[in-house]
């Protein structure tokens, strides 16, 4: 590279990059990709159009869209620090510059705004199981009613239930007041992986400028990957082992319970008015059928106990028996003998 | 100069190579059948419920006169134990002439909700115990607890220190509250009665997600860029299927039983500050006076070394050996590392004894 290139020069060279990436792109996608895009769509784009080939459910189906969904993450960070790269003579940036990089990378077009500059977040977020995910949804679908309440002051959701219907009334405020409290919960909880975000740069950049230093310099992408990955689980450890991360994610964990407890309550409910079988139902069948194991179990074991104390004892008698043959036989004879004389007294 | 000498032509390069492979090894991912895994016969020799004590067969006929039982983790299948022919601690052990079973406790469902850690350790455990002893015509037998296995294995031989000849505990947790636990760290503000009274059993997804949770990035992304790497070795993406099939092939965890494991291991740490009931026995870690050999892995970010360090200064014997094997949680059963130095540690400490 040569430090007296324009701009215009570098981005010549960078157009030729992208021309080269996506001439190679097209190559190893052969006969399946259809024809390669235009050199300035960004370079995960084409991952997307690969990734639908795929639509179609193989065994390792899965694992294919994990993979893609992460190797899209990877190539759209990189294109970005290579294009911070293509900016500037070699080692010319120092750390902050990077980690500008790095943020653009993080920040694909069209992302949430809720999840810019949060690269935890995002992760946290495509992480999710499917059990939060429902949660999560129901939330949002509540959401609408649940900024109105807000708005209210919330004193609906204190007002006493009246009536024929106050039982469901009363029902239905616990369950908007879990409800809120859930989102104010994830808000808090949200807000810390966002510190752990904004920290993972602060420590990227403080990585990089340890690396200011010759044998200690990167120079491919992936070792610069590999750092960044790193910072962000540094940071994410900094900020999860704290006693705020220990209350908050608790907090998190206790208010999603609660309004999963009011749903379950309201599904019961219902099974109950149509004459389905409930959930609690089949729990008191199944503690009552565990007890009586355990009872059963308790008595064949005691009684498991007295035989082999039995048997023992049994053992023994015999054992100190055998032990005494020269007494006992005599003595027996001799009883016999003293029996035998009794019983011909006797007939006689 | 700056921290970054990253050539653009070079870069370019490692990205299209990051791409050729990605694309040839995508198509390789759908020639795949699904994995198999579980590489030593064997045959089941008690049942109870859904538990299923296995005995493993080796190519040889086994020379210890003591059999040594493996009490696996209830949070994972025990398969891990056995992967595959060349990643397989059992088979490992086989060789080496130890008599190997093991129990298999199943998925439980929501019929096993209500049973209690004293379901798990005064009976199945005991019963299993009971059975190899009965088979081997043996009044003691050896003991390796895995994980939760071990804290389980631990509280059996102080409740039933006649039954164990030898106690071996792998990454073991046994102080819950060292200051580098983060899971311990996140049970410890949760409400575990509110969460088992909602969601009865544990379910596995959930359980998953934590655990990934606790490094986000390394095992959500960083795991499959690497992948990449391997995609044109056909045995490496096996191995990394069957890998990631043991990851997220998990039972749900019964309700009760994890009540009790939450709130007095992770929450109150009574296996160090005292106080643990299972059933109607206590549990007093100073009746483990048979030999112990505990290993740990040094960088295991589950249960951390210091961790389970702590257990000499709990347990009563004064034969005790420690073992910290250079790697983390899963590499010490399926690492090529750990197939060299762990079952002959083991089967090495045994014979001594």
């Amino acid at each position: 590279m040569n430090d007296r290139k324009t701009t215009q020069d570098w981005m010549k060279d960078w157009q030729a990059l992208q021309r080269q990436y996506w001439t190679a792109w097209a190559d190893a996608t052969r006969g399946a990709s259809g024809e390669a895009p235009d050199p300035a769509t960004p370079w995960h784009e084409g991952l997307e159009q690969w990734a639908r080939l795929f639509g179609d459910a193989s065994k390792q189906s899965e694992t294919a869209e994990r993979l893609l969904a992460t190797a899209k993450n990877y190539v759209a960070l990189m294109q970005s620090m290579l294009a911070a790269a293509t900016g500037k003579a070699a080692g010319d940036a120092a750390a902050p510059a990077w980690t500008e990089a790095l943020r653009n990378g993080l920040n694909l077009p069209g992302l949430d705004a809720a999840l810019h500059d949060n690269p935890l977040a995002r992760m946290l977020r495509e992480l999710r199981g499917p059990g939060a995910q429902a949660i999560d949804q129901l939330s949002a679908s509540f959401a609408p009613f649940l900024a109105r309440a807000r708005e209210e002051g919330l004193a609906w959701l204190g007002a006493p239930a009246l009536g024929y219907t106050r039982e469901h009334q009363e029902h239905y405020q616990k369950m908007a007041a879990a409800l809120l409290d859930y989102q104010d919960a994830v808000n808090r909880y949200n807000a810390l992986v966002l510190k752990a975000s904004r920290r993972s740069f602060e420590i990227f950049e403080d990585k990089l400028a340890e690396r200011d230093e010759p044998g200690r310099r990167i120079e491919t992408l992936r070792a610069l990957y590999d750092l960044w990955v790193d910072a962000a689980e540094e940071a994410y450890a900094e900020v999860a082992l704290s006693a705020e991360f220990r209350k908050v994610y608790g907090n998190v964990v206790n208010a999603q319970m609660r309004v999963r407890s009011q749903i379950q309550q309201e599904v019961e409910r219902i099974g109950v008015d149509l004459g389905m079988p409930t959930r609690s139902e089949l729990n008191s069948v199944h503690q009552r059928l565990h007890e009586l194991r355990r009872t059963l179990r308790r008595r064949d074991d005691d009684a498991l106990v007295e035989l082999r104390r039995e048997l023992e004892r049994l053992r023994t008698e015999v054992e100190a028996l055998r032990r005494r043959p020269a007494q006992a036989k005599p003595a027996a004879a001799r009883s016999a003998a003293r029996k035998a004389v009794k019983t011909g007294n006797a007939r006689k | 100069m700056g921290p970054i000498h990253i050539d653009p032509q070079r870069a370019v390069a490692e990205l299209t190579t990051f791409n050729q492979k990605l694309a040839a090894g995508l198509k390789t991912l759908r020639s795949l059948d699904e994995v198999d895994y579980g590489a030593t016969p064997r045959e089941a020799i008690y049942r109870e419920d859904k538990l299923v004590l296995y005995r493993f067969r080796g190519e040889t006929s086994p020379t210890a006169k003591t059999p040594l039982l493996i009490v696996y983790a209830l949070v994972n299948r025990p398969y891990m134990v056995d992967l595959q022919h060349d990643r397989s601690l059992v088979r490992n052990l086989l060789a080496r002439g130890e008599d190997v079973y093991l129990i298999d406790w199943g998925y439980p469902d929501l019929s096993d909700r209500y049973l209690t850690l004293d379901d798990y350790i005064n009976g199945y455990i005991r019963r299993c115990v009971e059975a190899v002893a009965k088979r081997c015509n043996v009044e003691k037998i050896n003991l390796l607890g895995i994980c939760q296995g071990g804290a389980f294995s631990l509280c059996y031989a102080s409740i039933h220190p006649q039954t164990i000849r030898n106690l071996i505990t792998m990454v073991t947790p046994v102080d819950f509250h060292t200051p580098d636990n983060m899971l311990s760290h996140w049970t410890r503000g949760m409400d575990v009665d509110l969460f088992v009274d909602t969601l009865g059993n544990v379910p596995a997804d959930l359980m998953n997600w934590c655990y990934l949770t606790l490094k986000p990035v390394r095992l959500f992304q960083q795991k499959y860029v690497g992948l990449v790497d391997i995609l044109d070795n056909k045995e490496e993406v096996e191995n990394f299927l069957r890998m990631e099939k043991w990851i997220f092939d998990s039972p749900d965890q019964a309700g009760e039983a994890f009540r009790q494991f939450i709130k007095d291991f992770y929450q109150a740490n009574k296996l160090v500050n005292g106080g643990l009931r299972i059933g109607e026995s206590e549990v007093n870690l100073r009746n483990i006076t048979m030999p112990v050999l505990n290993i740990f892995a040094e960088q295991d970010h589950l249960v951390p070394p210091s961790a389970s360090r702590p257990l000499q200064q709990h347990i009563g014997t004064q034969d005790y050996t420690e073992l910290a094997f250079k790697g983390g949680h899963i590499g010490i059963y399926v690492s090529g590392r750990a197939q060299r130095e762990v079952p002959a540690a083991i089967h090495d400490w045994l014979a001594a004894r």
